[in-house]
Order: C-alpha cells, then sequence, then structure tokens
C-alpha cells in the first residue's frame, strides 16, 4: 500500500522549518511508525522522531496527526489510506519543538515532579508481608495507573495552551493515582498542591485529553477525582473550588448562571469591589442583568433534573472508566469529525 | 565531565533498582540511559513476576529452586538460583509498599496464578501489565530518591585505567556530543538484544549495546548462544501476548482444531517450558498444521468477563495489531525472539571479572536462567539482582575509596570516533545490514539449529562486520538529536554480539534448553554441563568454559 504523509520539520542547527512531502510503499498492516521508518531507512535518514517499544507502552512516540495526537505505534495507516487522505505529521503541542517530530519533555516531567509522584507512606512501618487490600480498592485507581506518560493529553490541553504553568492532565491524572490509593498518607498536605495555583481548578473540562488519550486513562475523570477529593477534604478555600460552587448553586436556585453572584463568590466582596469598573464597562455594553431582579427560567424543574441528570452521569462515567479497554477510533477523519 | 561515585548505565527495572539501593547505602549516583527510564522495554512484561508467596496454594522458596533449576535444563547455577528465589518474597513485599498495584486475592492479598514449568501458582502480577505497573512504581521512587539522571545520554565505551573500570563515554543525544562519566564503579543494566532476530518482542532499543560495551573491554560474556523463543507473539510485528493467557486457561490450538501441546508435553501441555512449546509450535506449522504460519491461541472460552479483567492489556494488542477480538475469536500467535538468558558474567552480587565493573538485569548473566528462562523469573532477576548490585557497588566504593584514574583522552577518541562515523559519505545504509542479519540470525540461529545453518550464519555475520567496518553511511550530519548516527552505532553491537551467539552455538554440540540442535538432539552433560564464556580477542570471539554451580539438584531427565 502506498502511503503519503506531510511532515513538519524543524532542523534547530539551521533554524529551519518546513513541510516535506513523503511517498512510500508499506506492508498493509502498517502503523504511522511502520511508515516513519520506512521514510528513515529509505528516503531521508535525518528524519528524526522517538520510538522504541513499538506496542504503545513505552509512551516515546506521541505526535499529532492532522493536528490530534496519536501514539504512531498504535495508529494503523489503512484507513488513512482508504479515505484518500494525505495526513499532516507534526510535533506534539504545549511542548518545545527540539528537532522534527521530537519535543523536549522536560517542562513535561517537571510538573510530574511537583505533584509529589510516589506514595507518601506517613512514615508508617509497613507490614511485614503485603497490605491486605480489596480488588476493588485497588480498581479505583487502576484507570489512572495505565497511564505511561506519553504526553498526548498535555499536547492537547487548551488549558495548558492559555496557562504554561497549569499541571495538566497528565501529572493531575498521576495525582488522582496516588489521592485514591487506599496506602498513601499524603492527605490534606497532597491535596495542597492540587488544590494551588495552577492545579485542578485550572482545567476548562475541554475534554479533549480524554479524547486523545491512547490508553483509555480519562485524565479530565482524574482531575475530577481530585477536584472531589479536595472538596470532601473541606477544601473550598480556593477560588477554583469556590467558582464551580456558585455554578452549581445559582443553576439549581434559578436555572441561569448568575453573573452577579459569580465574581463576588469566587474572589470575595474586597477583591470583586475592584472588579467594578470592569462591571461598569460590562453595563454600559448591556452585559449586566438587573441585580435586583435576578432572572429565573421558567421550568427551573426541569434544569434541576438536569444537574441529577449529569450528576448520575459523571457517576456512570466513572464506573465506566474502570471497565475494560476502549478502542480510540481507528478513523482519524472521524475522530477529526467528533472534535 | 560529570561525576558519580556509582554509575548506572540502563534506567529499566534492574538499572533503577541499583540506583535505588546504591543512593540508600549513601552513595551519590548517576544514571546514564538512552531512553527515558519510563521508556525501557521492562515496561513491556506483561505476565508476571514470581517469588514463592504461597497465597494461592502451598509453595516454598525451594519449590521454586527446583523448578527454576529443571526449566534452565540444569545450566543454571544452583547457588543463584537459590538466592533469587528464597530473596524474591521479601523484593516483592517491597514493591507492593513502594505502591506496585498487585492483583489481589479475595483475602486481599496480592494474588499469583500458574505460569509455565513453576510446579506451583507462583507469579504475581497487576492484571496483565506488571512490568509496566512496576517501571513506573521505580520511576517514582527513582524520582524521590533524587538521584541524577542523564536522559537520553547514549553510552559508548567503558573507560578503564588497564585494570579497573573507571567510567563511561556517553553521547549526549540532545545536544550532540561526547561526555565524559567517570564512576567509581558502573552497573551496567542495558538490557537484552531481540532486536538481533527478526519478528522479535524486543523494542527497538534491545540491541545489546552494554553486553558489547564489556565485551570491548574484555569482560567476558556467559552462555550467549540461549536465546529465547517466546511461543505467543503477533504474526504481524512480533508482538508478545503474555504467557498469562495460558496460566488464566487459553488453549494452543493447530488447524485442526487440536490442542497439540498434549501430544508434546502430556502433564503439563499449554503450561510446559518456553522452549518446550515454541518448539512444538514450529514442529505444528512445519508439518502443516499451522494457519498462515501461525498457531492459534484460544481464549475465547474464559469468556468476555474474566478477559477484561485478567488480561485486558493482551485484548487491546491483539485487536490493534492483528485485527482480532480475542473474546470473539483465536489469536493467530508464532513463536518469537524474547529473551536472551546469556549476558555479562557476574556473581551473586553482580560483580564482573573487571573491578569496578557490575550488572544486573538481562545484560548479565548469574547464571540464574540457564538455557531456559522461566517466565515470570525475568522480573523478578531485574529486582533482586539490581538491589544486590547496587548494594555492592556502593560498598565496595565506601570501602575501596574512588578508584582508578578516568584518562582526559578517553571523551577525545570517542569524538573522533563519532566524527569519523558522521563523515562518511559513501557506502551502505545501515538498515540493509541491519535487516540481512536479523534474516540470518531468524533463518539459521532460531528455534532449531544445525552446523550447517550455524556456519551459514557465521559467515553472514562475518561478512556483514567486515561491511560495517568499512563504513556505514549515517545521512544525519547533524548533532542535535541524531537518531540516524545512534542506530549506526547499535547495529554495531548487535553484530558483535551475534557473532559471540553463533560462535558459541556452532560450539555446542548438544540440544538445551533453548539451544535445540537437529543434528545432536540429546543433552550431553558429560560434554556441555558447562557455561560458554565469549571474549574479545582482537576482534574476534575466543570461547573458554567454566563447570555450573551444582549444590542441590542433579541433571535429571527434563520432562514435562
Amino acid at each position: 500500500m502506498q502511503v503519503t504523509l506531510k511532515i513538519e520539520r524543524y532542523n534547530p542547527e539551521s533554524d529551519e522549518s518546513r513541510q516535506e512531502t513523503f511517498t512510500v510503499d508499506v506492508v498493509e498492516e502498517a502503523t504511522l511508525l511502520d511508515v516513519l521508518d520506512v521514510i528513515k531507512d529509505e528516503v531521508d535518514g535525518s528524519l528524526t522522531y522517538r520510538k522504541s517499544c513499538r506496542m504503545a507502552v513505552c509512551g516515546s512516540c506521541g505526535m499529532r496527526m492532522d493536528g490530534a495526537a496519536v501514539l504512531a505505534c498504535k495508529t494503523p495507516m489503512r484507513p488513512v489510506v482508504e479515505a484518500g487522505e494525505v495526513p499532516v505529521i507534526s510535533p506534539m503541542g504545549n511542548l518545545p519543538v527540539l528537532k522534527d517530530l521530537v519535543v523536549d519533555m522536560e517542562p513535561f516531567w517537571a510538573k510530574f515532579r511537583a505533584i509529589k509522584p510516589y506514595l507518601d507512606d506517613g512514615g508508617e512501618e509497613p507490614p511485614v508481608k503485603e497490605w491486605r487490600i480489596q480488588q476493588e480498592e485497588l480498581d479505583r485507581v487502576m484507570t489512572e495507573a495505565l497511564c505511561i506518560q506519553c504526553g498526548c493529553c498535555v499536547s492537547e490541553c487548551n488549558s495548558m495552551e492559555a496557562d504554561p504553568d497549569f499541571l495538566g492532565p497528565a501529572a493531575l491524572a498521576k495525582a488522582a493515582r496516588f489521592v485514591n490509593d487506599v496506602r498513601d498518607r499524603g492527605g490534606k498536605s497532597r491535596l495542597e498542591i492540587y488544590n494551588g495555583p495552577h492545579g485542578v481548578w485550572d482545567c476548562t473540562r475541554c475534554y479533549f485529553c480524554n479524547q486523545r488519550c491512547p490508553k483509555g486513562v480519562h485524565p479530565r475523570d482524574a482531575i475530577a477525582k481530585v477536584g472531589a477529593a479536595i472538596y470532601q477534604e473541606g477544601m473550598h478555600s480556593d477560588g477554583g473550588a469556590r467558582h464551580a460552587k456558585v455554578f452549581v448553586k445559582s443553576t439549581h436556585q434559578t436555572g441561569y448562571l448568575l453573573e452577579t453572584h459569580l465574581v463576588p463568590e469566587t474572589v470575595g466582596a474586597v477583591n470583586a469591589i475592584k472588579e467594578i469598573p470592569f462591571a461598569l464597562r460590562l453595563a454600559r455594553a448591556g452585559k449586566v442583568p438587573n441585580p435586583l431582579k435576578p432572572h429565573k427560567a421558567k421550568k427551573l424543574d426541569e434544569v434541576r433534573k438536569l444537574n441529577k441528570l449529569i450528576e448520575s452521569q459523571e457517576q456512570a462515567t466513572l464506573e465506566a472508566a474502570n471497565a475494560g479497554p476502549t478502542r480510540p477510533p481507528a478513523d482519524p477523519a472521524q475522530a477529526k469529525e467528533s472534535e | 565531565m560529570v561525576r558519580h561515585d556509582v554509575v548506572v548505565v540502563g534506567a529499566g527495572l534492574a538499572g533503577m533498582r541499583a540506583a535505588i539501593e546504591a543512593s540508600r547505602y549513601g552513595a551519590d549516583v548517576g544514571v546514564v540511559s538512552k531512553l527515558h527510564p519510563t521508556r525501557s522495554h521492562s515496561g513491556a512484561a506483561e505476565g508476571g513476576i514470581n517469588a514463592a508467596l504461597g497465597n494461592a496454594g502451598e509453595d516454598d522458596p525451594q519449590q521454586h529452586t527446583f523448578f527454576t533449576v529443571k526449566g534452565s535444563d540444569y545450566l543454571g547455577d544452583q547457588d543463584a538460583i537459590a538466592v533469587m528465589c528464597e530473596e524474591g518474597p521479601g523484593d516483592i513485599y517491597e514493591l507492593e509498599h513502594m505502591g506496585a498495584i498487585f492483583s489481589r486475592t479475595e483475602d486481599g492479598r496480592i494474588a499469583q496464578r500458574p505460569f509455565g514449568a513453576g510446579g506451583a501458582p507462583r507469579t504475581c502480577y497487576a492484571a496483565d501489565i506488571t512490568g509496566h505497573v512496576l517501571l513506573h512504581v521505580l520511576y517514582e521512587q527513582l524520582v524521590k530518591s533524587g538521584v541524577t539522571v542523564y536522559e537520553e545520554w547514549f553510552a559508548l565505551d567503558l573507560v578503564t585505567d588497564g585494570e579497573r573500570c573507571v567510567g563511561v563515554t556517553a553521547w549526549d543525544l540532545v545536544r550532540g556530543g561526547v561526555q565524559g562519566v567517570e564512576a567509581s564503579a558502573v552497573i551496567m543494566a542495558t538490557g537484552g538484544l531481540g532486536r538481533m532476530y527478526r519478528g522479535t518482542t524486543n523494542a527497538y532499543a534491545c540491541t545489546g549495546d552494554g553486553m558489547s560495551m564489556a565485551w570491548r573491554a574484555g569482560v567476558p560474556l556467559k552462555d550467549m548462544e540461549f536465546m529465547q523463543f517466546h511461543p505467543t507473539t503477533l504474526k504481524s510485528n512480533g508482538v508478545l501476548i503474555t504467557e498469562g493467557a495460558r496460566g488464566e486457561g487459553g488453549y494452543l490450538r493447530n488447524s485442526e482444531g487440536e490442542r497439540f501441546m498434549f501430544n508434546y508435553a502430556p502433564n503439563a501441555g499449554e503450561l510446559a517450558s518456553r522452549d518446550v512449546v515454541s518448539r512444538s509450535e514450529q514442529t505444528e506449522i512445519d508439518e502443516g498444521r499451522g494457519v498462515d504460519g501461525c498457531v492459534l491461541l484460544d481464549l475465547t472460552h474464559l469468556g468476555a468477563k474474566r478477559i477484561n479483567e485478567r488480561l485486558h492489556g493482551s485484548r487491546e494488542l491483539a485487536m490493534d495489531y492483528a485485527g482480532v477480538d480475542p473474546i470473539e475469536e483465536p489469536i493467530p500467535v508464532r513463536p518469537g525472539s524474547h529473551y536472551h538468558m546469556g549476558g555479562i558474567d557476574t556473581d551473586v552480587w553482580g560483580h564482573t571479572l573487571m573491578p569496578g565493573l557490575y550488572a544486573a538485569g538481562e545484560c548479565a548473566c548469574v547464571s540464574v536462567h540457564g538455557a531456559n528462562r522461566l517466565g515470570g523469573n525475568s522480573l523478578l532477576e531485574t529486582v533482586v539482582f539490581g538491589r544486590r548490585t547496587g548494594a555492592a557497588a556502593a560498598q565496595d566504593v565506601r570501602r575501596n575509596g574512588t578508584g582508578g584514574v578516568f584518562s582526559p583522552s578517553a571523551a577525545g577518541i570517542a569524538e573522533r570516533s563519532i566524527g569519523r562515523l558522521l563523515d562518511k559519505n559513501d557506502g551502505e545504509r545501515p538498515h540493509v545490514l541491519r535487516q540481512e542479519l536479523a534474516d540470518a540470525m531468524y533463518d539459521n540461529a532460531g528455534i532449531f539449529r544445525t552446523a550447517e545453518g550455524l556456519e551459514a550464519c557465521k559467515a553472514k555475520v562475518e561478512e556483514l562486520r567486515e561491511r560495517y567496518e568499512r563504513g556505514v553511511v549515517v545521512q544525519d550530519k547533524g548533532r542535535d538529536f541524531n537518531t540516524d548516527l545512534i542506530q549506526a552505532i547499535e547495529l554495531g553491537s548487535m553484530l558483535e554480539m551475534a557473532d559471540c551467539l553463533v560462535t558459541g552455538a556452532i560450539a555446542r554440540t548438544e540440544s538445551r534448553g533453548a539451544h535445540s540442535r537437529l543434528d545432536y538432539p540429546e543433552r550431553d552433560d558429560e560434554a556441555w554441563l558447562r557455561h560458554t564464556l565469549a571474549f574479545y580477542d582482537e576482534g574476534q570471539v575466543r570461547l573458554d568454559y567454566r563447570p555450573v554451580t551444582i549444590t542441590e539438584y542433579e541433571p535429571a531427565v527434563r520432562s514435562y
């Protein structure tokens, strides 16, 4: 089968970028990685990318195909060829490019290190043998334990694009893996790391991480689990936590989002005063509803039903996350549409 | 130029475990690895790790020792095997305390399942991603320990002062350029060499670099002719389907639907040792009872629930790389090169014959696997001997001081040799040689071997080594992140190691474990109950031999 790729090249020594088109013959079952290998062997030895296991467990070969992160070794090319596509292959996003398809992973690992990425035994002496733990208790962290640290989620993270310091989906999924481990004694001190600036509340819930994760880790769901643990610990002081709380409260009360409550309740009354000039500008533009006469949805009980539904769906999502493997769409065209 | 008390080359399970232990002993530790630690091939191990915990039935370290000795076809050193089996349970508990997520029994203990030729359900597992779970746990501990990791530094050569090892030279892949890494103790933990075979389960990184570094420095390699073929690998790209699939009750069937293993191993059936199962499969295929060059691994009777709980990773691999959902239909599988029993000759503390040089994991040969490794014993070897080697290296450094002199010219020599490789503009591309090597090894140094085939293979390897010496062309002329250069150097390592493997195989005129000679079908304890040692001799392989350590179990007929 003949495959054509457009590859984004970058040579750090000459600081040149260009897009180059390659056409090669490969076997029917070839993955994107196999195609790159054929190009490197037979056409241009300077084409640069990382690889190792070629079985989707080492996490080396994250890159973008038509703008969406994939593991090259887990991406079969036949559906692409059959759809008549000529995909653009480029390096992952949100990380500096070193050369061609290779990115600098150091910012990624710096965040990994920042979340205290190891079991905190609290200085307790462990038992002589193993901890007695029920399988169901371990299953709570099994989904996050699937993570191979490939960076595909980080590549697509919208929040990190806006705030490069956001801990991001990979590190926070790792965090969830410890938060819900019954052996961990990190408690509040662990959660404080995730509750702080650039922590869980920076996530905009775009779900791109869930969509692009090649291992079914569901990082967004993991972030929700960490957020829930923070809530359960009564740590509501962070603006992010309060912000989320006001959202739920005001939709429950009125069926609408009460913007006039949102700011004071999130940042506090004193800080809200600083936002008055902004509020006045909004008012002049006709964007502020009358605070004395809050609008109320006509069918408030339906909104509340919706709230309930979402709650139960979230529960189901968490449960599904702990079930068997899922397969990302084999057809990239289809994947693009759903984005 | 950097300096540490202990430098570990390689950051898979053995390397990280060694680094963590050396650090616990107070040594200043540096890790040099061509891959980021979590990219190491230990992470691809699926089925599990053996230790006689006795959680799933009666078991003890003596039984584990006996079945490992028997599995090794009596070539394993029994003192070393006893160490591994006795200390194994402690290492498992330690991994669990570090945070490893082992699957559980009803009463909350670590679950264990049967593996081939083990004699008892002894394999602890984390579903079927055990290696992945352990690799990430050890990386977590490595981060916690604060050990310095030189990621994507490719080790080139050992540096010696004529007597002892004083460090390594390494190519900094990211920025380009040779770095001198001075050390009082160097621990090699660079993994296997399976990439020299076509259709291997091994990662692209498994190219025998560490073994070849040691060999060139004059350190002998042991039992290099023993290459394990795993019975269940996918046809298209050799990806591994765990032995746990059979441990959970999977069947192997031929084209007639028959569970043929009972014709070869009347008692153990599918759970005979890997060498036996691979030979049986190949015989079925060769005699026309295969299915398109494969046999069938049938899991359909296990049901969706069990497959999803215990084998979901294997299901995913089969769906991704064979287009088969094992819940619905059998997976076509064939034997593929998987694990190299041989390696750098060490004692039970990782010492090599060169002062200051240690080795652990697949690149080492203690020897605990002898002529055939049991499934689940390689992960155990990495943690037991990684730990012991890290401890030994750190203690030796504390006792003996800093060691010899690291010649400042070492980096310059390495830099010039890389310069020559980069400057070459005419000649063959490395992949041409790599492909010819992989074909020759698979065809002639595979599951079944003959003098004729092995001699042809040796001639081919020698020819390829000559062509390599004449110079291969690296097309990428840059210094930054030059993977073309690294692949060319890796090819050199593979060619040297292939020579050691084939030379040892020609000499061993018997069949033992994974070394199966059609022209010498019997095991010959009289002549061959001994370890092969391969020495470097002006670029060529010189063989010598050493007796096997037998403590308790006299060699007996091995049947399953």
